[in-house]
């Protein structure tokens, strides 16, 4: 059966792309606020945000943007990131993914093992920048020993994440051209998902 | 420039407690009531409006037991914890004659410098957001005055001048005390935080915690973790990142699939 190339996919819903972008947005504060405090260097970010008394104040907030949009998306994508046989497989071989020889690799179900351990990573990630961030937050109420834990916690998972999210960027736009589209408005086209995630477009159709 | 310091020498503290009075009216603080505790201490501990603290330490000996007033403020660290652990430029600075200052105008009030400081001196005043400390009177001693603590005290427990000087004196002193039988006697000059530019002289310098003085302070290990191998481990993982994947785009390019729109 042909491909209707002109049909358009319905990839995320509305509650998905809010949450993502909700998430998107206030860890990109959070972030460039964040390295502000991080690097005298790069003091010069919070006065783009508006002085460092004001980022010190706002900072916060925005993780606590942050870990909200996150608690949505992962009660709505945990169980589609489960890893299984094919996604283990698929990691084994994911170098030859970023080079475009997907020979052996398993197909990809609505996330690729890729996605799933980006998800799995930031999660994680974010746990720990919740928590010692309410240690930073609060400095005259915490205990010692748990301030001096998050002040080098805090950072160190914090770059972890940026570090992530800049692949993830990268992957969202430049690299895989058509999947911007599909966080954005919310659909790609079939040949996009037949050649990204067959597994799943296999599924879709079958209904 | 000459490096100033103070001189303690607790065994002349007589524990009026004049100092903690001429810090409070010098740079215009309200007292405010703290907790009356039984002992002759003026507030539990420091506080964002209130510098300087005699600690007034118990401490039962064989023959009795010997009371222990330990003048109690901001030390003034060669290398100062709470500038390492500082986010906003200029707002802890060190100066050329030591003193380690507070600059409110940049200070953001995150309290990194409360976690930094191995003495934990610096306090957060709930009402400005900023935080606050001795500043060795750095406004009297930039115009040649003592700093206000200094030049009340009647016993000469305080002395202010330059750090070469004080440490000589506190050396002799140390061992006039010594001579005196007191043997454990020694000037407290803590190297983990690269001597200190105020001085004391302890009758027992083994036992600094029983003075209500650490014994061994440093730089927090996560601060220098932090301010150290993170720096670069951060650094590497954003330059890394995206040089990594704008490389990445130009070798390997997008990967497109048959009958992509064009």
């Amino acid at each position: 059966m042909p491909l209707e190339t002109d049909r358009k996919i319905p990839r995320f819903d509305f509650g998905e792309r809010a949450a993502h972008w909700m998430a998107a947005i206030s860890f990109l504060y959070a972030a460039l606020t964040g390295l502000a405090l991080w690097s005298h260097k790069l003091y010069w970010l919070a006065f783009v945000f508006g002085g460092g008394a004001t980022v010190r104040g706002w900072h916060p907030w925005g993780g606590v943007v942050f870990a909200l949009a996150l608690g949505v998306m992962f009660s709505r994508w945990a169980r589609q990131m489960r890893l299984d046989a094919d996604d283990r497989t698929w990691l084994r071989l994911s170098h030859r993914y970023m080079v475009h020889d997907e020979s052996g690799l398993p197909e990809a179900g609505r996330f690729n093992a890729g996605q799933k351990m980006l998800f799995w990573m930031q999660s994680a990630l974010a746990l720990l920048l919740f928590a010692s961030g309410l240690v930073l937050w609060w400095p005259e109420i915490m205990p010692r020993a748990l301030r001096l834990l998050a002040i080098v916690v805090h950072p160190a998972a914090a770059l972890g994440a940026i570090g992530g999210i800049i692949v993830h960027i990268y992957m969202g736009t430049a690299a895989v051209p058509e999947a911007f589209r599909g966080m954005m408005q919310g659909w790609v086209r079939p040949g996009w998902a037949l050649s990204h995630h067959p597994r799943w477009f296999k599924e879709i159709s079958r209904h | 420039m000459q490096t100033v310091a103070k001189l303690i020498d607790t065994t002349l503290c007589i524990g009026c407690k004049a100092c903690e009075l001429a810090c409070q009216e010098w740079n215009d603080q309200e007292f405010t009531l703290g907790v009356f505790q039984g002992t002759y201490q003026t507030m539990p501990d420091l506080a964002h409006n209130f510098w300087n603290l005699i600690k007034f330490n118990e401490r039962e000996t064989a023959g009795g037991m010997s009371w222990l007033m330990t003048k109690y403020q901001c030390m003034h660290c060669a290398d100062p914890g709470c500038l390492r652990a500082c986010p906003a430029p200029g707002a802890i600075v060190q100066l050329r004659n030591g003193i380690v200052d507070f600059n409110h105008d940049h200070c953001i009030g995150c309290g990194y410098c409360i976690t930094g400081c191995p003495f934990d001196v610096p306090r957060l005043s709930p009402a400005t957001k900023k935080v606050y400390k001795c500043s060795l009177c750095s406004d009297r001693t930039a115009v040649g005055l003592s700093p206000a603590c200094i030049k009340t005290c009647p016993t000469n427990c305080l002395t202010f001048g330059a750090r070469d000087e004080l440490l000589r004196k506190a050396e002799s002193r140390a061992e006039q005390l010594r001579a005196d039988g007191h043997a454990q006697a020694g000037v407290y000059n803590p190297q983990g935080v690269g001597g200190t530019n105020v001085l004391y002289v302890l009758k027992d310098a083994t036992e600094p915690e029983a003075h209500g003085l650490p014994k061994d302070p440093t730089i927090p290990l996560s601060v220098a973790l932090w301010k150290g191998p993170l720096k670069w481990l951060g650094t590497l993982t954003l330059v890394g990142g995206i040089l990594g994947t704008f490389f990445h785009y130009v070798r390997f390019g997008p990967r497109t699939y048959e009958g992509q729109e064009k």
